[in-house]
């Protein structure tokens, strides 16, 4: 069936989960910072690769374009860091209380990413004001190291976000064999229970519940704990409520409780939470996110990609607004062009397969979403008559199924009705985000291609592809966008995926929408500021014949 | 008192300098440029445009020592982030709105100039000045809050009452202590600027105009902190144990507990500030020689900023560890009052000792002061290059 008899309301349901404008606001300012943030992760490799042709070839075009290059990367990063430092007080004061469990349990790659932003400060101001006063050498060994500090930087933060799409130890509600799970408790979250606790837990009541025991670790359980009774434990953490007043009283041995029923739930959790991270181990435990690898080249290879569209389509841009096609601008096309499509083919066939296999395998609700296997909606890949590519696509096999989404259960991240989650399923608007998304991408693959092909063969680029090639940046930026939608808001009703849903991340005390609607508009003019500024000092510049 | 302490002071000590100085810039280069603007004087404008370029770097230092700050914070003492975070929207977020507004500032500003009209350039000047005094606004206000909780509404959760907080009776003195102390060692940061000029080469009229204006304003701003500082003093009679723990070693102790002895780091600071009027008034009273362009007076113009800038970090050192190990001044007192949960949560959420279990490795400390030692030659390095090392640009 095609059309659904039945549709849903793809925004009503976006909006039913909790702290919606806080949500807003936040994928607001993520989106904000990702537009900017990556040209930093592009650009250094852009100078870098322009410097060893300099070298190699002697031609002047490659050292003059690697100084606009270097001026766009100081633009960029100034303004980066200043909607980085709004993102980052706006995790203090809006998510606070995931931002706290955060810092007491996986703090360690933010605390090495100080390090590399201090790498990317000194190395990126070195390049842009030290330029004149280093050799070719030293510029090729300072633009190597911010490039290293740079996507250091984002190795950092995207192991954090990592772990929280999929935590080091979740056990999926998915599997080829055995469909969905939830009635066995799944997701379940790998934690080590210290032997203390374990003596004054009730185990087989647990079991009862959906936990399994995995086996002793060090001087603790291992258990895999269903995510439904880890969600209702983190909300009764940050409520300030007593073992006494908590869902742990049904689980505690009747002779225990006395003995601690005056105790914070968080004081509980956080044992079991310490422990858990003390056993992985706190250097890595973000590291060994199933998702991390993925998720960590995706986000390089979109920076790469948008990084060589803005390029080509900069160059693009100049020629036809000059109306001359010198060597300078042909070469700074050429270069755009080609680094846009290796980049855009890496991302596509290597880096989104990775990501792809490892969020069909750890957010099976998310990819149902992603596909649409639902009957409320119109499913593209099912009016396409797709089904079978995507399957084999994802599973290597036609015969694979895809997750139902109609099956998952509106409540299965809830225990006994708290946290208060009108639905525990992830927004289903994602799947017109998703194919929106891959679709453009396809398109600009494709057109890439035509690009390169053209001056492969020497043929001069008409006005409709320099046209093509100058919007080619904002399709590129759209794309990203989308993708990082797809990440954000696919994890919902989740702020951490199994642990903690977004009402109890949120701030106990949420300021009034219209000051979200300020805050999120401030980003905007951050955007719009920076398209005036590269417009203004880097654009107008190079059309005077000033080289930007 | 463990390495995260020191790891917390060190990255707040460059950062409270690094914007103190950001405060005086960004208050004097747009008048610079206006005035030169007006009076067609390029050798002024060029200053104003120097002078950019230091701000420039030292916001640079200030930003990521302040971003240091913030994680090491929530590394170290997560739970005191959430709790804060959860009551802190408008003060913090006073602070968030205006540093966004003052880097977006900073780049229009450099980036703009010659490049927009001199109105679009005079307005971003503006916003680059009321800025550089908001930030401070916020922040100050949650320094105040950590001096005495006033506004602190403990209900069914924790909130804050906004007006009673900025009520703080510490807050004011505090903010304009805060800003007036900037002022004194930005504006003689300046003339230490020029005096190391000096010592090299012959200066400009322009900038022995700009030098001397500079020493005066900075004797100015060290009078108007014979005011400020006693009142500070005074506000904190409402945080009995900080007065104590500064003043008790002098002889002057409130009806608190004495928890520590910081009178020498007091009086470290005394002596740094009459140091600074000694010189100040060697360089500016008339004598019958002109000593404030000589290599002795420049000399003395740069012992002076090297002065003025230990005294703001003595300064800051001093608030900070006389209410040590609390987060809040006044937590010994009122920590008995609170209700529960509340007062097991924040007794071990505001106490410094009480590290967060997972960050307690020692060779994660060795690790950071590796780390930080090998940036911060890197960022010396940079400096030298930019500001020093002569040929290029």
């Amino acid at each position: 069936m095609l059309f659904p008899p039945r549709r849903m309301n793809l925004i009503e349901q976006y909006l039913s989960y909790p702290a919606a404008p806080e949500r807003i606001l936040s994928i607001i300012g993520i989106e904000v910072h990702w537009l900017i943030l990556q040209y930093v992760l592009g650009l250094p490799l852009a100078v870098l690769l322009l410097l060893l042709l300099y070298r190699r070839s002697g031609n002047e075009n490659w050292l003059k374009l690697a100084r606009t290059a270097v001026k766009a990367l100081g633009l960029v990063f100034a303004v980066g860091v200043a909607a980085g430092t709004l993102v980052e007080f706006g995790l203090v004061v809006v998510w606070p209380n995931v931002l706290e469990a955060v810092g007491r349990y996986i703090y360690f790659p933010l605390y090495l990413e100080i390090f590399a932003f201090l790498a990317e400060i000194v190395f990126i101001y070195l390049l842009v004001f030290g330029w004149n006063k280093l050799s070719l050498t030293g510029k090729i060994v300072v633009a190597f190291l911010a490039l290293f500090g740079a996507w250091f930087s984002a190795a950092m933060i995207m192991s954090v976000n990592s772990y929280m799409v999929a935590p080091t130890g979740i056990a999926p509600a998915f599997s080829q064999q055995a469909g969905w799970m939830y009635s066995q408790g799944y997701p379940k979250v790998l934690l080590v229970v210290p032997g203390d606790l374990v003596g004054a837990l009730d185990v087989a009541k647990l079991q009862s519940l959906g936990m399994e025991v995995v086996g002793q670790v060090g001087s603790g359980v291992a258990v895999y704990m269903p995510s439904s009774i880890v969600a209702r434990l983190a909300y009764e953490a940050w409520s300030a409520k007593t073992v006494g007043e908590s869902a742990l009283a049904l689980v505690v041995k009747p002779e225990a409780l006395p003995a601690v029923k005056s105790l914070l739930v968080k004081d509980v959790v956080d044992r079991i939470l310490v422990e858990t991270v003390r056993t992985i181990g706190y250097t890595t435990v973000t590291f060994q996110s199933p998702v991390y690898l993925g998720s960590f080249l995706h986000a390089v290879g979109s920076a790469l990609t948008v990084t060589g569209f803005t390029i080509a389509g900069a160059f693009a841009l100049l020629i036809l607004l000059s109306r001359r096609r010198t060597a300078y601008y042909m070469d700074g096309l050429k270069f755009g062009a080609y680094f846009a499509l290796v980049s855009i083919i890496l991302q596509g066939a290597v880096f989104g397969h990775i990501l792809g296999v490892e969020i069909a395998r750890y957010n099976p609700e998310k990819l149902a979403a992603m596909e649409g296997t639902s009957s409320q909606i119109l499913s593209i890949p099912r009016a396409l008559g797709i089904e079978d590519l995507m399957k084999i696509i994802i599973y290597g096999s036609p015969d694979a199924k895809l997750p139902d989404y109609d099956q998952i259960p509106r409540d299965h991240c809830s225990l006994m009705g708290v946290p208060s989650i009108p639905d525990c399923r992830p927004p289903l608007i994602l799947h017109y985000l998703y194919y929106a998304k891959t679709g453009l991408a396809i398109l600009l693959a494709l057109f890439s291609l035509g690009v390169v092909l053209l001056l492969r063969l020497g043929k001069e680029l008409g006005s409709a592809w320099l046209w093509g090639l100058a919007a080619s940046p904002v399709v590129a930026q759209v794309v990203s966008f989308l993708g990082w939608a797809v990440r954000e808001i696919g994890r919902k009703p989740w702020t951490i995926y199994g642990v903690m849903t977004v009402d109890v991340a949120k701030t106990a005390n949420p300021a009034d929408p219209v000051v979200y609607a300020v805050a999120g508009l401030l980003f905007v003019a951050v955007v719009a500021g920076l398209v005036y500024a590269v417009w203004r000092l880097l654009l107008v510049p190079s059309l005077r014949g000033e080289g930007g | 008192m463990s390495a995260p302490v020191f790891f917390l002071a060190l990255v707040f000590g460059v950062h409270i300098v690094a914007v103190n100085i950001g405060i005086a810039l960004a208050t004097i280069i747009p008048i610079l440029k206006r005035r030169a603007v007006r009076a067609g004087d390029r050798a002024l404008e060029g200053a104003a445009r120097g002078l950019f370029r230091i701000y420039a770097v030292t916001y640079a230092l200030a930003g990521v020592m302040g971003t240091a700050f913030t994680v090491f914070l929530l590394s170290f003492y997560p739970e005191f982030v959430g709790i804060a975070g959860n009551i802190t929207m408008v003060p913090f977020g006073i602070a968030a709105i205006s540093i966004l507004f003052h880097f977006f500032a900073i780049v229009a500003y450099w980036y703009g100039w010659d490049r927009v009209s001199e109105g679009f350039h005079s307005l971003v000047g503006w916003l680059l000045t009321i800025t550089a005094y908001t930030i401070p606004f916020g922040f100050r206000a949650v320094f105040a809050f950590l001096n005495t909780p006033q506004g602190l509404v403990l209900g069914e959760k924790p909130s804050l009452d906004v007006v009673q907080a900025l009520l703080n009776p510490t807050f004011l003195p505090l903010y304009l202590k805060s800003v007036v102390g900037a002022l004194t060692f930005g504006f003689l940061f300046i003339a230490g600027v020029y005096a190391y000029q000096g010592l090299r080469r012959e200066l400009s009229s322009v900038e022995k105009g700009l030098y001397a204006d500079s020493l005066r304003i900075g004797l100015m701003g060290l009078l108007a902190m014979l005011f400020l500082g006693p009142w500070y003093t005074l506000a904190l009679v409402n945080v009995p144990v900080k007065f104590n723990n500064i003043f008790a070693g002098l002889g002057a102790a409130l009806s608190a507990p004495t928890l520590s002895d910081y009178s020498w780091l007091f009086l470290v600071k005394m002596a740094l500030v009459i140091l600074q009027a000694a010189l100040l008034l060697y360089l500016l009273v008339p004598r019958g020689g002109e000593t404030t362009y000589t290599p002795q007076g420049f000399k003395a113009s740069i012992a002076a900023a090297a002065a003025a800038g230990l005294t703001v970090l003595t300064g800051e050192y001093l608030n900070a560890f006389s209410q040590y190990p609390y987060f809040v001044a006044n937590a010994p007192l009122i920590a008995d009052k609170l209700p529960e949960p509340y007062r097991t949560l924040l007794t071990r959420a505001l106490n410094l000792e009480n590290l967060s279990p997972l960050a307690q490795d020692p060779a994660l400390y060795l690790a950071t002061v590796v780390g930080v030692a090998v940036l911060l030659a890197a960022a010396g390095y940079m400096l030298y290059l930019v500001f020093f090392k002569e040929g290029g640009e």
